[in-house]
C-alpha cells in the first residue's frame, strides 16, 4: 500500500523526489565497514586488510595468515609460477588438492599452458609435451571434460602463436591465471568454511537487479524510477583504471 | 491474552532477552536522592521524559543480546508515534529476512532516533559472521532532521479477527483469536441458509513474500462446514470464503478448495476436530497451499491477482462450530521456515544470477568493485588503507601483465584526506579538542555552516571529559593514552591542568582495578574533576540555550551527572567509546560537503539506492519482499548457494 500512499492519485515522484528518498536512507556505516572488511579478507588484500583494522577501528579478530597465504598463492598463479603456487597450497592446505581433483588438473593445465608459453619463445616443445605425457595424459580419462581441456591446450603446440584461433589464443590470456587463482582462492575459502563471495559484490549484483526489475515491472511508478546514479566519477589516479590489461 | 507479548518468546526460542529496567531515569528525582552530587546549575533543563530515556537504555541492553527482539517496554516508546504503534513489536521467525522486517527495523529506527548514538550496537550483530568483521557498531546517525515519510511505513501484520468486520452470525472472542457461530436465537437471528465470516484486523503486506498462519478447529458441527482461506476487504461476509469473487477458501465439509466461484475443486481431507489447517500465501509466485496438521497438501490456488488487499478470513455455517487462529503468536505446526528458507533461495539465486555490466559502464564487475571500495576508502579517509589497497591492485596487474612492470599507478597524495584522516583519529581517540582544532583551522566554515555538528562534537567532549571524571572515580584502568586524557581539559588551559590529572592518578589508586563495577558506595568523587565537567556543561547549554531541538540530547548527555557512578548507571551507553564513530562520520561527510564533494561515497550510495528500489520492487511482492539488506550484509547464511 506504501507504493500508493505517498503520491496523490495520477502524480508520479519525481527524478527530485526519488533522489530524496534516497538520501534519506542512511546505511550504518558499520554495515559499511563490515561490506568493506568483507572484500578485503575474501580478495586478499593482507596489507589493505590489516589497515583497515587500524583505520577504522575494527577490534575483532582477523586471521591475517589465511589473508597471505592466498595472496602469495594467488600472486604466484599471477606470475606464472604455477609450480610454486602447488607447493604453497601443499603446504598450507594439504588435502586441498587431493580432494579437488578438477581444480588440481586446472593447475597442471595451466602449468602446460605456461611451459607452451616458453616453448613458443625458446622454439623447444620438448618440456610441454613431456610435461603433459607425465602429469595431465594420466588424469586426462578421469573425466571426460578434462580430456577435453588437454586436447585444445595440446592443440596449441600446432599453430605459430600469430595464427592462433581466437578461442586458443585466450588460453594464452593472462585472464586464464586470473580466473584459475580466484579458483583456487575460492576453493580455499570454501575449505575453511568461509562464503567465498564477497558481500559487495552480492551487493553490486542486488543492485543491478533491483534496476532491471524496476524497469521491467507492469507498474507505471516503478518504470518511472529514474536511473538513480552511483556517483562513480573516476578522476585520473584516484581510482584504478577498468581493469582492461 | 494480549497476543504482543507472547510474540518474541516464540521467536527466541522460549528466553526473552531483555531486562526490565527499573523506572525513574528523571533525574530530578534522582539528584534529590543523591545529596552527594553536585548541585545543579540552574539553567539546566529539569524533568527528563523517562519513557524516553527507558526506552534508550532498553535499546542498549537489547542490542547488545540479541538485536532482534523487542519488548513491550519498547512499543510504549511507540506511543509517541501512533502509527508505529500499531506495528509488530516483533515478528514470527519466517518473516525475519523478509523485506518487511527490513522496514519494520527501519521504521523503528527512525522513530526513535534523535541523533544520540547511543544505540549504536543495536543493528550490528546478525549471525554468525558478524562477529568475525564487524565494525566498531559505529553507525551513521547524522541526519539533522529525521524524516520518516509515512510511505515507508511498513502496514500492521494481522493480529486478530475484527470485531467490526464480521457477520452477525458468528462471535469473536474477547482476545480475537476464537470464532464461533451463534446459535441461529436472539436478536442476531441468522437466516438458517446464510454463512457466516470474518475478516482479520489488517490486510497482508506483500513485502512479506510469504504469509502463513494456522487455524485449529476446535469443535465442528456434523457437516464440518468450514472455509478457511482469505479475500478483499468488500467481500460479503455471508458468504463463506471462496463463493465469492476476490475470495479463496478450503472448505471443510467436503475437503474442495474454492477459488472466486460456487463450485469447488477436490483438493485435501475433510476437515476434523483438533486438525490444524494452515493458509500460506506466496506473493512470489501468486499461489497459495494449505496444510493439516503440519503436513503440506500443495498448491490450492493460481495466478492471484497482485493489485488487491487480501485478508486472511474464516467462514462456517453451522452452529457449534468454533476455531482458534494462530497468526504467528505461537508456534507453527507446519514447518513455514523451511517453506520461507527455499522459497527465499531460489529468490536469491536469480538476483545473483545477475550480469553486472550495464551497471556502470564502462565497468566491468571487478573493476567497478574495486573502484567501489577504493573510492570509499578515500571518501571515508582511511588514507593508509586505501594506498594499500592501491599497491595491492597494482602488484596485482603487475604480475599479470605480461610486459612486465605497467606504469606505476599515480597515488594522488589528498591534502585533504590526510587532514580528514587527521581529524578523525583525533575523534576516535577521544581527543575532542583537537579535532576541534583542526578543523577549525583547515575547514573553518564547517563548524559554523552545521551548528548540528557542532553541538555533536561539543556534546562529545563533555562526554570525554565525563569518562574521565568516571574513570579517575572508579580508578578504572587506563583505557586511553593519556595524552588524550589531558587533551580534553586542555580548553580551560589554566594551570591546575597537571593538579588534575595528578589528582586523577591518585584516587585511581586507591581503588580495586580490576571491578569498576563493585566501585559503588565508597567512590569519592573527584570534585575537581567534576567541577570542570559542570562548567563545561553550563558552557554547552549556554552556548545552545535558543536551539529548542537540542535540548533533548543536552538532557540526555546532562543527565550522567545524576549518577555517581556513570559508567553502571542506565546512561552508561552514552559514555561508550562507540559513540565517538558516528561524531566522526558527521563530520567527514560535512567537511566533504564544504569541498563540494558527495557526503556519500558511491559504495553507499548503492546501499541506499538499493534499498529504495528493494522497498518499492517489495511491494509487488515479488523475489525482492525476500531480501533483507542489513541482513544479507551480515549474515552469510541467507546468501544463494550457501
Amino acid at each position: 500500500m506504501s507504493a500508493t500512499v505517498s503520491t496523490p492519485a495520477g502524480t508520479m515522484p519525481s527524478s527530485r523526489d526519488w533522489e530524496k528518498k534516497v538520501d534519506d536512507v542512511r546505511p550504518s556505516k558499520s554495515d559499511m565497514n563490515t561490506m568493506v572488511m568483507n572484500y578485503l579478507i575474501i580478495g586478499g588484500y593482507p596489507s589493505a586488510a590489516k589497515k583497515f583494522a587500524q583505520e577504522a577501528g575494527i577490534q575483532s579478530q582477523i586471521d591475517l595468515t589465511s589473508i597471505e597465504k592466498r595472496n602469495q598463492i594467488c600472486t604466484s598463479i599471477h606470475h606464472g609460477n604455477i609450480k610454486s603456487a602447488i607447493e604453497l597450497i601443499n603446504d598450507f592446505e594439504p588435502e586441498l588438492l587431493e580432494s579437488h581433483p578438477s581444480l588440481h588438473f586446472a593447475l597442471l593445465r595451466l602449468q602446460l599452458i605456461e611451459l607452451i608459453r616458453v616453448s613458443m619463445e625458446d622454439n623447444d616443445i620438448g618440456p610441454a609435451l613431456t610435461f603433459a605425457q607425465d602429469y595431465l595424459a594420466p588424469r586426462a580419462p578421469q573425466y571426460p571434460e578434462f580430456l577435453r581441456d588437454l586436447e585444445h591446450t595440446m592443440a596449441l603446440l600446432c599453430f605459430p602463436p600469430d595464427q592462433l584461433s581466437p578461442p586458443l589464443a585466450k588460453l594464452l590470456d593472462p585472464d586464464m591465471r586470473k580466473q584459475v587463482a580466484s579458483l583456487v582462492n575460492e576453493t580455499i575459502l570454501q575449505s575453511q568454511e568461509v562464503f567465498p563471495e564477497p558481500k559487495v559484490k552480492s551487493l553490486v549484483r542486488l543492485r543491478a537487479w533491483v534496476e532491471a526489475k524496476a524497469a521491467q515491472s507492469e507498474s507505471e511508478r516503478l518504470r518511472s524510477i529514474p536511473h538513480l546514479d552511483l556517483g562513480l566519477v573516476a578522476p585520473r589516479g584516484e581510482f584504478p583504471e577498468p581493469s582492461k590489461l | 491474552m494480549a497476543s504482543g507479548s507472547s510474540y518474541h518468546t516464540v521467536a527466541a526460542g522460549g528466553t526473552s532477552t531483555v531486562v526490565p529496567r527499573p523506572q525513574g531515569s528523571s533525574w530530578a528525582s534522582i539528584v534529590s536522592g543523591q545529596p552527594s552530587r553536585p548541585r545543579i546549575p540552574s539553567s539546566t533543563p529539569t524533568g527528563l521524559r523517562s519513557q524516553r530515556n527507558g526506552s534508550y537504555a532498553n535499546l542498549s541492553d537489547l542490542g547488545s543480546q540479541s538485536g532482534r527482539y523487542y519488548n513491550t517496554a519498547l512499543s510504549n516508546a511507540f506511543n509517541t508515534h501512533s502509527k508505529l504503534s500499531r506495528l509488530p513489536v516483533s515478528l514470527p521467525s519466517y518473516l525475519e529476512d523478509s523485506l518487511y522486517a527490513e522496514k519494520l527495523d527501519s521504521a523503528r529506527d527512525l522513530s526513535w532516533s534523535s541523533g544520540v548514538p547511543s544505540r549504536s550496537a543495536s543493528l550490528a550483530s546478525f549471525g554468525p559472521h558478524a562477529a568475525q568483521s564487524r565494525g566498531t557498531g559505529m553507525k551513521l546517525d547524522v541526519k539533522d532532521t529525521i524524516s520518516s515519510p509515512d510511505d515507508d511505513l511498513p502496514t500492521p501484520l494481522p493480529t486478530k479477527w475484527n470485531e467490526n468486520d464480521k457477520s452477525g452470525g458468528v462471535e469473536v472472542s474477547q482476545d480475537g483469536l476464537n470464532v464461533q457461530f451463534l446459535a441461529a436465537t436472539g436478536p442476531t437471528k441468522v437466516n438458517e441458509y446464510d454463512s457466516a465470516s470474518v475478516r482479520a484486523d489488517h490486510f497482508i503486506p506483500r513485502s512479506c513474500g510469504v504469509y502463513y498462519f494456522e487455524v485449529t478447529i476446535m469443535n465442528k458441527s456434523r457437516e464440518g462446514l468450514i472455509s478457511i482461506g482469505f479475500c478483499g476487504a468488500d467481500v460479503q461476509l455471508n458468504r463463506l470464503p471462496g463463493w465469492e469473487p476476490n475470495s479463496w477458501g478450503y472448505h471443510g465439509d467436503d475437503g474442495k478448495s474454492f477459488c472466486c466461484s460456487g463450485m469447488g475443486k477436490a483438493y485435501g481431507p475433510q476437515f476434523n476436530s483438533k486438525d490444524v489447517i494452515g493458509c500460506g500465501i506466496n506473493f512470489r509466485t501468486h499461489t497459495a497451499f494449505f496444510t493439516r496438521n503440519g503436513q503440506m497438501l500443495g498448491t490450492a490456488f493460481r495466478d492471484l491477482p497482485n493489485d488487491r488487499k487480501i485478508f486472511p478470513a474464516v467462514g462456517m455455517k453451522k452452529p457449534g462450530e468454533h476455531i482458534r487462529v494462530n497468526f504467528g503468536q505461537e508456534e507453527f505446526s507446519y514447518d513455514i521456515d523451511g517453506y520461507t528458507k527455499a522459497e527465499r533461495k531460489s529468490a536469491l539465486q536469480e538476483i545473483s544470477d545477475t550480469v553486472v555490466e550495464s551497471l556502470c559502464p564502462p565497468y566491468d564487475e571487478e573493476a567497478l568493485i574495486q573502484s567501489l571500495v577504493s573510492s570509499y576508502l578515500q571518501h571515508d579517509g582511511f588514507v593508509e588503507t586505501a594506498k594499500a589497497f592501491a599497491l595491492d591492485l597494482q602488484a596485482e596487474k603487475d604480475a599479470l601483465s605480461q610486459s612486465g612492470k605497467s606504469k606505476p599507478l599515480e597515488l594522488m597524495e589528498d591534502e585533504n584526506a590526510v587532514h580528514r584522516q587527521n581529524i578523525r583519529s583525533a575523534i576516535f581517540e577521544g581527543d575532542i579538542d583537537r579535532a576541534l582544532e583542526l578543523t577549525q583551522s583547515h575547514y573553518p566554515d564547517v563548524l559554523e555552516r552545521n551548528e548540528q555538528i557542532n553541538f555533536r562534537l561539543r556534546c562529545r567532549k563533555f562526554i570525554e571529559m565525563m569518562r574521565q571524571s568516571a574513570e579517575a572515580t572508579n580508578g578504572r584502568k587506563k583505557s586511553q593514552p593519556s595524552t588524550s586524557k589531558r587533551r580534553a581539559f586542555d580548553a580551560y588551559g589554566d594551570d591546575e591542568d597537571e593538579d588534575v590529572d595528578m589528582d586523577g592518578e591518585d584516587s585511581r589508586s586507591d581503588m580495586d582495578v580490576d571491578d569498576p563495577a563493585d566501585v559503588t558506595g565508597p567512590a569519592v568523587p573527584d570534585f575537581d574533576l567534576l567541577g570542570k565537567v559542570l562548567e563545561y556543561g553550563r558552557q554547552l547549554q549556554e552556548d545552545f540555550k535558543d536551539k529548542p531541538e537540542l535540548q533533548e540530547e543536552m538532557e540526555e548527555v546532562f543527565s550522567l551527572f545524576a549518577y555517581s557512578n556513570p559508567m553502571t548507571s542506565p546512561m552508561a551507553h552514552l559514555l561508550s567509546e562507540e559513540g565517538r564513530g558516528p561524531v566522526a562520520e558527521a563530520l567527514n561527510s560535512a567537511i566533504l560537503v564544504s569541498l563540494g564533494k558527495s557526503s556519500k561515497a558511491p559504495l553507499e550510495r548503492i546501499v541506499q539506492q538499493t534499498t529504495i528500489l528493494l522497498r518499492e520492487l517489495g511491494e509487488e511482492g515479488g523475489p525482492a519482499s525476500f531480501v533483507n539488506l542489513h541482513h544479507w550484509i551480515h549474515n552469510v547464511e541467507c546468501l544463494p548457494n550457501s
